[in-house]
């Protein structure tokens, strides 16, 4: 889809880009990413020709880029950056709709294709079509910038950075959805990063440049089993094992029927449903995670009552787009040996333990290269059984509610 | 009891109002438009004065122990009804005059009126800042405008009904009324023209100098040395050179083009309009979002497209601001321009500097002033119009 043969970027004496080729299949995340400087941006933006060539020829979808006129070229790929770079003076439903203005849609089209970009960057329409980029958070500034490149539906996406500007807690909320969304829209990605763990995470393919020189072009499965050199070696970091962990979604390897009670049934199905299990998520009439009863904490004649204790999903859950990497060390932070995955909207949709965190970190070790995803749900279907059961580590210390 | 800080500003205007009704002369009675008279104190004006003036100190002293807005509320009324109140007292101490005065004698503003009425003003400006606060935003133009509407509403009164028709600068006006209205176009007319000239001129410079790093300085630098040259001085430079054009091609005097006049007049003051049209125009495109422009070049707008849709959209609040500068500049720059013989309301001032007749003096410069903020008050208004929502400060 996206070929680069023998690029070349000069600046007077300095090169910025060294006779770079690189391929881009249809329909694949192509990661840029190396040591700043290393010419990643450059790169991305001779593709939509903010920057041309000193030499070397760029074709997309078969045709050559310097022959297209440069705003139509541009127009055909949609372009997201760090920065995000709304227009202050336009609302959101006018920012997402600038590519389809300038390709001449009608009125109508054009709110309802602002309406449904919203939709699938997971904003509320009605809630922020009028809003202005400076009533944004940071987080829904990204997601409009998101929405605002897939706006004219363009085959090609180039991404320079797009969720650098915003917290990790965010930003890897931002990766899910993307993840999500690409799954379902297939676009061929550009997409530059200075972040390892989320180029692994949405690569298809990852491209390691240095100096403006291509290192390694691998899936990242290959890049974090066989990296080339020392370079690469360094720059994936020493916990790769941990890393791949990235690669997997907690929809893939959670038990999807953890133990849970409803919380207005009462004292006594909770009670029951904990004897069973020793611990159970408690859900409201929706579905939605409130809390949870740990049996260790019932000891020493507490009531049920003073013995549950309450969530806040944002605190003590993760999303199914979420990484097992996410979820581990989530886990880890809350002292927990388990998790529970909750959708948008809140309802417990599973668990992830760490006996599934270890299972797909073996699994992926021993079948390097191939996608662990489909190896996890064999894994995880497996694993419904005793060892499932949540035990709260730090719970274990407060067995009495003195 | 004072529980809140008294305002420094109101009390200034308020002390400044109460000391000049007290010491200095309201009016003069000369026995002609030209000759020295005897000053009238207030004290003579009889009582009408003493109400508003009571009412004013009352409530620059009650609005001290009021809310901020209710604060803005009472000093604007005060200083209003100050101001409608020495309009009303001038126009009776003056009729009081003229009963006994032959009818060549003229009552002259004194300097007590003057001191007085920029007291009032003060009063109610600080009033009227408050009004503007954060916190009465929400009650909107409309309370707001009751004020200066209230104001004009005085004046007229006491023009009409209150006796101020009787005093030296309504007679100057009585004898001109047939040049004043014609003066009045001709000033709005010659700096409007030239506004829209330095407009026309400005912006395109500005945005060349927004791309252009050497027209930049060039234009930035030009336009900044033009700006410093007395005015009189460039009208005096053009008349040479526009006098040559005109001998030597008959067609340019046929089009108006002379030495003197309106030509030079016009080209002197485009060119004091160009300065901070150009340099507003250029910091306003200089200050978008680079971002921005990334995002919009990167989407496929074209150079085009992104100046209109998007850096001059963003940049217009400061352009405007820019010509809001430059219309008050050439109002007052315009009157100059009477001495090359652009007929204007500065012919008055320069024929009353002439004949030393103080009041001749005012009937010009008083307009000017009146022109000068109107364009002011106006221009803000129409910028704070059209500056795009979403970049409006909250």
């Amino acid at each position: 889809m996206i070929h680069l043969d023998g690029v070349t970027k000069r600046y007077g004496d300095t090169v910025a880009v060294d006779d770079l080729t690189l391929d881009v299949a249809e329909g694949e995340v192509c990661v840029l990413i190396g040591p700043s400087g290393c010419g990643k941006t450059t790169t991305l933006r001779m593709i939509n020709r903010l920057i041309t060539p000193t030499s070397g020829r760029i074709m997309i979808n078969g045709q050559d880029a310097s022959e297209l006129k440069a705003e139509e070229l541009r127009r055909s790929l949609g372009y997201a950056i760090q920065s995000v770079g709304l227009f202050p003076h336009l609302d959101v439903a006018a920012n997402i709709a600038v590519v389809p203005r300038l390709l001449g849609w009608d009125k109508p089209r054009l709110r309802g294709r602002a309406r449904e970009l919203l939709e699938l960057v997971g904003l509320e329409p009605e809630q922020y079509m009028g809003k202005y980029p400076r009533q944004l958070s940071g987080g829904e500034a990204q997601r409009i910038g998101v929405a605002r490149a897939l706006a004219a539906d363009p085959p090609v996406l180039l991404m320079d950075e797009p969720f650098g500007a915003v917290d990790p807690l965010n930003r890897g909320r931002l990766q899910g959805e993307f993840a999500r969304i690409q799954r379902d829209l297939h676009k061929t990605v550009v997409f530059v990063t200075h972040d390892i763990d989320e180029a692994i995470r949405l690569a298809d393919r990852i491209a390691i440049m240095r100096d403006g020189r291509l290192v390694q072009y691998d899936t990242p499965e290959t890049i974090l089993d066989n990296p080339v050199d020392h370079f690469v070696r360094d720059f994936v970091g020493s916990d790769r094992a941990l890393k791949r962990l990235v690669r997997v979604p907690v929809r893939d390897v959670m038990d999807t029927a953890p133990p849970v009670a409803r919380r207005s049934a009462g004292a006594k199905e909770m009670l029951a449903e904990v004897g069973r299990t020793r611990f159970v998520y408690l859900v409201d009439e929706q579905g939605r995670l409130t809390g949870w009863l740990d049996r260790a904490q019932l000891k020493g004649g507490c009531t049920v009552e003073d013995a549950l204790s309450d969530a806040d999903p944002a605190q003590v859950a993760v999303r199914p787009d979420a990484s097992l990497k996410e979820a581990l060390s989530r886990m880890l932070g809350l002292g927990f040996r388990s998790i529970a995955v909750v959708e948008s909207d809140g309802r417990l949709v599973g668990q992830v333990t760490l006996g599934s965190v270890e299972g797909a970190m073996t699994e992926s070790d021993e079948h390097q290269g191939a996608r662990p995803a489909e190896h996890m749900a064999e894994y995880s279907a497996e694993d419904t059984s005793d060892d499932s059961v949540l035990e709260s580590i730090a719970s274990d210390d407060q067995g009495d509610c003195t | 009891m004072l529980t809140r800080s008294p305002d420094r500003v109101a009390l200034t205007g308020a002390v400044l109002a109460l000391v000049s009704a007290l010491m200095l002369p309201a009016g003069t009675l000369r026995p002609n438009r030209l000759a020295q008279g005897d000053p009238h104190s207030w004290l003579a004006a009889g009582a009408i004065l003493a109400v508003p003036m009571l009412a004013l100190l009352l409530a620059v002293f009650a609005s001290f122990l009021c809310s901020r807005s209710l604060r803005g509320h009472v000093l604007s009324s005060a200083g209003v009804l100050l101001i409608g109140g020495i309009a009303l007292s001038l126009g009776a101490l003056s009729e009081s005059l003229m009963v006994d005065a032959p009818s060549i004698a003229r009552v002259s503003i004194g300097s007590g009126t003057w001191l007085m009425l920029a007291g009032a003003a003060i009063v109610a400006f600080s009033g009227w800042q408050a009004l503007m606060g954060k916190e009465s935003a929400s009650q909107g133009t409309h309370v707001r405008m009751v004020y200066p509407l209230a104001t004009a509403a005085f004046l007229f009164a006491a023009v009409a009904f209150g006796g101020l028709d009787t005093i030296s600068l309504a007679a100057e006006y009585g004898i001109r009324t047939a040049v004043f209205w014609p003066s009045v176009i001709a000033h709005l007319r010659l700096a409007g023209v030239s506004l829209v000239l330095g407009l026309a001129m400005g912006v395109p410079l500005g945005i060349i100098a927004a791309r252009d790093a050497r027209i930049r300085r060039v234009a930035l630098g030009v336009t900044g040395i033009i700006q410093t040259i007395p005015s009189l001085a460039m009208l005096g430079l053009l008349i040479a050179p526009l006098a040559a054009l005109s001998a030597a091609y008959p067609v340019l005097r046929q089009l108006g083009i002379r030495g003197i006049g309106e030509t030079p007049a016009m080209i002197a003051l485009t060119l004091y309009a160009l300065l901070p049209i150009v340099r507003n125009t250029y910091v306003g495109l200089a200050e978008v979002d680079p971002a921005v422009v990334d995002a919009g070049r990167g989407m496929g707008m074209s150079r085009g497209q992104l100046l209109w849709r998007v850096e001059m959209p963003l940049a217009l609040p400061l352009v405007l601001e820019g010509v809001r500068a430059g219309a008050v500049l050439l109002v007052g720059i315009t009157a100059v321009t009477a001495l090359v013989g652009a007929r204007n309301l500065g012919s008055f001032i320069f024929e009353g500097l002439g004949q030393a007749a103080p009041d001749l003096i005012l009937l010009g410069a008083l307009p000017i002033i009146v022109l000068a903020i109107v364009a002011d008050v106006g221009l803000s208004f129409i910028a704070d119009a059209v500056t795009p929502k979403g970049v409006r400060a909250a």
